[in-house]
């Protein structure tokens, strides 16, 4: 290597670091900008409402006040509305997980009649957006089937097939597949659905971990449809309760600060648990599509 | 002869046993394409022409709720005016905001999964908590925001219980949401291969020159999917309006499917608000079209059609 090539290499690599120091920088301040307001929402949950008005205001309290929490909790019914919320979400996420599999192995290896079509109508409905069908599908559950105030309209739905968009998600993935697994499986004598249980599901794994997430998040994030039809104050389910106690105690806070801390809680526990399942994901709905 | 050996071909088609697992295994999606999806689709039309409200029998009308909609409804023309308002500067924003943090943290940093999971976290809170402790930040005297305004010496704002902040405030929010689209954006530029930037290298292209003619070309197919997803989502909104604004100041934040939302579930008119439903999805679809077609002369395919 000749000198002036080395010094240009080396120069590059000073450059490099340099620019590099300097995405540090503004990525730390970009992260500091993007948590800062759940540290004031947190903050603030531990103050006493005289000093939220303090002028200026400081950004660590002066005492924690975990006391605030424990007030908090006899209005706010945080357990009750956690338990409720999980009631609905546990078994959306298993039945919309499994089902969606079963779909999404069908499209991806079974011939049968009809498959063109059937696909074609699933697709399609994935470009309909939820609130198109919305009123409808709320008279079918209260009207037709007498649902009222209950969680079956926010459940049952996750039992056919847990949307287009999840069966087309494990569609894929079991496409990229090799077949060979599942016909050295059939000259073993194992039926289609041994080849399901015991070969494509344990390959399909991050997919399904995936789908069970974005139903997670999607009825987590659905105050609309939970407005809907959920009536009864011992029904809540987070969001609705934290809406309604929001609307109770306009001018207290710390508590409604503490209220929401409570409520981001369990959302940041189970991101921490899966978070790579979660970025593995999401990256994935991106580059299949 | 022939017929019936293909009769029987086609009937051992149907019978197989794979036809026959692929049939119990569908039985969920076919359950919930009808009557989850195109029963209620059809629903959604018929309900359209009565004047149903849930209490009487529903009485056939023909067009008039359209008319009622296009003539005399004093709030379609402002909830069209704030939705489009709002999903443009929410889908701007989070795209520019989400394609920047992703393409510095595509850099050779340290903790990079720590700073990952910092831009994603506000993605799995529950909407309807954020919108709530946002409503602090803003809040008009003691708020966070207006601190930071009379620090800088300017007059203090209202934001969401002032009519012509209240669009850009909850847009903001969203562009905070965003963290789900910095990770799709990642993973796309960890794909975009390494060989042509080291090619232009070589050729002396500068940083942005790359960016401008290799990064960016080779991200157009992932960009557009995030626009698609984010401009049909946020053309949906509803949330901020349920947990926080009802609806106001005024009619400021009267988004759409909250419109539908308000006619359907607190004043029961029903047929009225499937019309509306209906002029949304045309909105909707008059959009993601829009972006459909103009998406051919934007999007760089890498070695042509791949399907």
């Amino acid at each position: 290597m000749s000198v002036a090539a080395y010094g240009r290499l080396r120069s590059k690599k000073r450059r490099n670091r340099t620019m590099n120091l300097i995405t540090f920088v503004v990525v730390v301040l970009f992260a500091i900008l993007a948590i800062f307001p759940i540290w004031w929402i947190f903050r603030t949950s531990l103050m006493t409402n005289a000093e939220i008005y303090k002028y200026p205001p400081s950004l660590i309290p002066d005492h924690w006040l975990f006391s605030n929490y424990e007030k908090t909790l006899k209005v706010f019914k945080f357990w009750k509305y956690l338990w409720n919320t999980m009631v609905i979400i546990v078994p959306s996420c298993l039945a919309g997980t499994f089902t969606a599999t079963l779909c999404g192995y069908a499209f991806a290896r079974l011939r049968f009649h009809g498959k063109s079509l059937i696909w074609a109508l699933c697709v399609g409905s994935m470009l309909l957006p939820a609130m198109v069908t919305l009123i409808p599908l709320y008279i079918g559950w209260t009207r037709g089937l007498g649902f009222n105030d209950s969680y079956w309209p926010l459940i049952l739905p996750y039992f056919c097939g847990g949307g287009a968009f999840n069966i087309f998600l494990i569609r894929q993935f079991i496409m990229s597949i090799p077949r060979e697994l599942d016909q050295a499986a059939t000259i073993d004598g194992a039926g289609y659905f041994r080849i399901l249980f015991s070969i494509i599901m344990p390959a399909i794994r991050p997919a399904m971990i995936v789908v069970a997430l974005f139903i997670f998040i999607g009825l987590w994030n659905d105050l609309l449809q939970q407005m809907i039809y959920i009536n009864s104050s011992d029904k809540y389910t987070i969001a609705l309760g934290l809406t309604n106690f929001r609307g109770q105690l306009k001018s207290d806070w710390s508590l409604t600060m503490a209220a929401t801390c409570l409520s981001f809680a369990p959302g940041v526990i189970f991101y921490l648990i899966g978070q790579r399942y979660f970025v593995e994901g999401i990256t994935l709905t991106g580059l299949k599509n | 002869m022939e017929t019936i050996n293909k009769q029987q071909k086609r009937r051992s088609r149907i019978f197989s046993a794979e036809a026959r697992v692929a049939y119990i295994c569908l039985i969920p999606a076919f359950l919930g394409l009808i009557f989850l999806t195109y029963l209620p689709l059809v629903g959604v039309l018929g309900i359209s022409l009565t004047n149903w409200t849930g209490l009487k029998s529903p009485v056939f009308i023909g067009f008039d709720n359209y008319i009622k909609i296009f003539t005399t409804d004093p709030y379609i023309k402002d909830s069209i005016i704030s939705t489009i308002y709002y999903a443009a500067l929410s889908v701007a924003g989070s795209m520019i905001y989400s394609l920047f943090i992703a393409l510095l943290l595509n850099r050779k940093i340290p903790a990079r999964g720590f700073f990952r999971a910092v831009f994603y976290v506000p993605y799995v809170l529950p909407a309807a908590a954020i919108y709530v402790g946002w409503s602090w930040l803003y809040e008009g005297n003691f708020g966070f925001f207006n601190y930071v305004l009379s620090e800088l010496g300017l007059k203090k704002i209202l934001f969401i219980a002032d009519s012509s902040f209240v669009v850009p405030s909850l847009s903001m929010i969203s562009v905070w949401l965003a963290g789900n689209l910095i990770v799709i954006f990642l993973a796309g530029l960890q794909n975009v291969p390494a060989v042509y930037h080291e090619a232009a290298e070589v050729d002396g292209a500068g940083g942005w020159k790359r960016f401008r003619h290799i990064t960016l070309p080779c991200m157009t197919p992932i960009i557009f999917y995030n626009l698609l997803m984010s401009l049909i989502a946020n053309l949906q909104v509803v949330t901020p309006a349920l947990a926080l604004t009802n609806g106001g100041p005024g009619n400021s934040s009267r988004f759409l499917t909250y419109l539908m939302y308000d006619q359907a579930f607190v004043n029961y008119k029903l047929g009225y608000a499937c019309a509306t439903t209906l002029i949304i999805f045309a909105i909707l679809a008059v959009f993601t079209t829009l972006l459909f077609r103009t998406s051919g002369r934007w999007i760089y395919n890498e070695g042509g059609d791949d399907k």
